[in-house]
């Protein structure tokens, strides 16, 4: 039984190690609007915010800009791709990217939360 | 009158809590004492809790049904427009049914697990029921107390708030009972082992009874999580299947586990060995499905989803504690009478196959809870962090290699101490993961992921032939044609043959899961009508839009010549549910690839559509259908016990593998 505790001791400690590189690698901060202007990341964030009334869609619908709120602050976010469905304003998303020195967020992906449960949403 | 199914809903729900309460107490006692007439009274209480739970269910169904408004479950959930299968569906929609829908199933494969388990033992059969019952009560309480599906509206409305119609889909209509039913029948198995503690019945009469069980949650787990692969894949139009999102994550856990399980349990039945590790699996599988809940309902983590916030989210946490704490002090208590009766003798057997499987699966599981509850472990000391797919990917990567390598060499490994003779047998696997490497390096491909698990699939599928093969020829010296041979070897050993389908089913899923990964190709295209692109070798002609009205919603349908054929993808709109849209992925599949053609949008006659062309894909469902249908050949019905552990086989029943070297 020994060798098979130092065979799982060793699996065990190449897997942490991985899984330790493998965090350091591709963590992100998983910010609010607030929280991203007190502590700007140097790498790419995830901000959650909830998309305010003016969407403008370009280039056949693959190009959005938009205002993405949270509580009073709130910061433009500007994202190219297929936007989810149920991506409209009053919608909570989640935008991965990083803060441009122009002050918008340019957004690499956008994921809208979708509902867990069976409730109509926006009434 | 209005109240009166409100009244009797609750009503049933007391009369279940009050009868598994009866239940836990009665059946401790009997245990304590072992008292066969007790433990059976006990057993009665807990089948009569579970027809209570079960009337109380059909209740709110009827009410569904009925379109009674006046329960607020009915009105949040649904409205007069749904069609009858998605009223049903609403029963395990919202926050309180589903928490019904769970004690229902739950209890429904409690019930059945304890009569086929009575006759085990009074004492381990009792405590079984008390621990099953204990678990019950904790659900039945919240449903009384804390989260009623049966609140009443002091204002009766004339409609319902409706469904969401991302939900309003065949695929919802069937993946969330086989997922919620999977995780609630972890609770048996676990009450199983914790009874087997209590009692101090270590010998391998427990794993007879939950093994089973086990299977039973496991099975529906994975049909649950296949389900759920297909219906993201279908619906979500984002071109994959799994994102290893935490709500993924937390129903993989618990599969993962007792995956690891189910293999490890045999070294028990045949060997006597590993008491301690396979107790310490099933609880842990629970813990992991508690612990899974826990997440969905409490909304701590960042996700994709949006999960009901509520007020259960301390309830679970306390449940998961109390769970933890009963099953580690049980655990420690009787480690001592644990020991094996015999240690390992040799690592290269087939007893050492199954621990280096359940090692590497146990750490794959360590390394994804790693990964889903960072945000709450980096929350505490800062800001959150999350990690993405390429976290999973490259931990869950090696691990994958090394699970897939052991499933091509570990069926070949005898049991107990391996001579050298089975190493000859290793030429076949060696030898078509060579061919299939040469194949696929002459065909172009350089993508060093596919390099690796695709040769390595194909020594698997080899080893599962083998197997067969060797079987037929064993049964053939003695009598008969070759597939009468087959058939005979077959039907003697189901477990064995069911095992080794249910193999090629993993195997043709992973293939399928590694060529979709490793080979998908994707493109934006912006058509007007009359224009063409061609996308990996797709020449897709945009032949204009079209709207179609239907019921609640519009289609824009933009329809896209393909040879001969005509691909709709659409975006259909919602504008009575503020003007949500929904797409409409166009798939056309075939066995060697999808291609799936996802309407981005439209501005000035103009069209953009996401193209990807995902290869295998098709192979992902055929295989989890194999999977099922192997496990299912192998384990419906009666078995044949498996042999004791160190008996010897009868001449006239050997089995063939161990016939041979």
């Amino acid at each position: 039984m020994i060798r098979w505790g130092v065979l799982a001791a060793v699996l065990a400690a190449c897997v942490g190690y991985l899984a330790l590189t493998a965090t350091q690698g591709s963590a992100e901060y998983y910010q609010t609007i607030p929280e991203m202007r007190a502590h700007p990341a140097a790498g790419d964030v995830r901000v959650l915010g909830l998309v305010q009334d003016d969407v403008r869609r370009s280039e056949g619908g693959l190009h959005v800009d938009f205002t993405a709120g949270a509580g009073t602050d709130s910061m433009p976010v500007e994202y190219r791709g297929a936007v989810p469905d149920i991506f409209r304003p009053g919608v909570q998303v989640v935008v991965e990217g990083r803060l441009g020195a122009d002050g918008v967020f340019h957004a690499r992906q956008l994921q809208a939360k979708c509902p867990s449960r069976f409730t109509a949403a926006g009434r | 009158m209005a109240a009166f199914p409100a009244q009797a809903g609750s009503a049933l729900l007391l009369a279940a809590l009050v009868l598994a309460a009866c239940a836990a107490v009665l059946s401790f006692q009997a245990g304590a004492a072992g008292d066969a007439l007790l433990a059976r009274v006990g057993r009665r209480a807990y089948h009569a809790a579970a027809v209570a739970v079960l009337g109380s269910t059909a209740v709110l169904v009827a009410a569904l049904l009925g379109h009674d408004f006046s329960l607020a479950y009915v009105t949040e959930h649904t409205d007069r427009a749904l069609a009858w299968p998605l009223l049903v569906a609403a029963l395990y929609g919202g926050q309180e049914g589903s928490l019904l829908y769970w004690t229902l199933a739950m209890s429904a494969v409690g019930a059945i697990a304890l009569a086929a388990a009575a006759a085990s033992g009074t004492r381990l059969a009792a405590y079984a029921t008390g621990f099953l019952a204990a678990i019950t009560c904790f659900f039945l309480v919240v449903l009384v107390f804390v989260a009623s599906p049966f609140d009443i509206l002091s204002v009766t409305p004339s409609d319902g708030l409706g469904l969401n119609p991302v939900l309003r889909d065949g695929g919802m209509l069937i993946h969330p009972p086989f997922l919620l039913a999977g995780f609630s029948s972890f609770a048996v198995p676990f009450s199983f082992a914790l009874a087997a503690l209590l009692a101090g019945r270590h010998d391998s009469a427990w794993i007879a009874q939950t093994r089973r069980v086990a299977l039973l949650a496991w099975g529906l787990q994975g049909v649950g999580l296949t389900l759920g692969m297909w219906w993201a894949y279908h619906v979500l139009g984002w071109g994959g299947y799994w994102g290893w999102d935490p709500v993924e994550n937390v129903a993989l856990m618990p599969w993962l586990v007792t995956t690891a399980y189910l293999h490890s349990a045999q070294v028990q039945e045949r060997r006597g060995q590993l008491r301690a590790w396979n107790l310490g699996l099933v609880i842990l599988a629970f813990l992991l499905s508690v612990f899974g809940t826990f997440i969905v309902r409490s909304g701590i983590l960042p996700s994709v989803h949006t999960f009901a916030v509520s007020p259960l989210g301390p309830w679970y946490f306390g449940f998961l504690g109390v769970a933890v704490v009963v099953s580690g002090a049980l655990l420690a208590w009787r480690s001592g009478s644990l020991r094996s009766e015999r240690p390992l003798e040799a690592a290269v057997s087939r007893e050492g196959a199954f621990l280096a499987q359940n090692l590497l699966l146990v750490t794959l599981t360590a390394a994804i809870l790693w990964g889903t509850v960072l945000p709450l472990v980096s929350g505490l000391f800062g800001s959150q962090l999350v990690v993405g797919p390429s976290y999973f990917e490259r931990v869950g990567g090696p691990l994958f290699v090394l699970l897939l390598a052991l499933l091509a060499v570990g069926p070949l490994v005898p049991w107990r101490r391996a001579g050298s003779a089975w190493r000859r047998l290793l030429r076949w696997p060696l030898g078509t993961a060579a061919a299939t490497l040469a194949a696929l390096l002459a065909l172009g491909s350089r993508q060093p992921g596919a390099l690796i698990a695709l040769p390595l699939l194909a020594g698997g599928l080899a080893t599962a032939l083998l197997e067969y093969a060797r079987g037929t020829r064993f049964a053939r010296r003695r009598q008969g044609g070759r597939l009468q041979a087959a058939g005979r070897v077959a039907a003697r050993n189901r477990r064995r043959y069911g095992a080794h389908l249910a193999h090629i089913g993993i195997i043709v899923a992973a293939a399928g899961i590694a060529g979709s990964h490793f080979w998908q190709q994707e493109q934006d295209v912006t058509l007007r009508p009359g224009e063409a692109a061609t996308v990996a070798g797709y020449h897709l002609l945009y032949l204009g839009p079209e709207e179609r009205v239907s019921g609640d919603h519009r289609n824009l349908v933009a329809r896209l010549g393909l040879g001969g054929e005509v691909l709709e993808p659409a975006r259909a709109l919602y504008p009575s549910l503020g003007g949500q849209s929904l797409t409409r992925v166009a798939i056309r599949s075939n066995a060697t690839q999808d291609l799936y053609v996802v309407l981005a949008g439209s501005e000035d006659g103009a069209a953009s559509f996401h193209v990807f062309v995902n290869p295998m894909v098709t192979w992902i469902w055929a295989g989890a259908a194999l999977l099922i249908v192997g496990v299912l050949l192998g384990n419906l019905g009666r078995i044949r016990p498996a042999p004791l552990r160190g008996a010897v086989p009868r001449p006239g029943l050997a089995e063939p593998a161990r016939a041979l070297p």
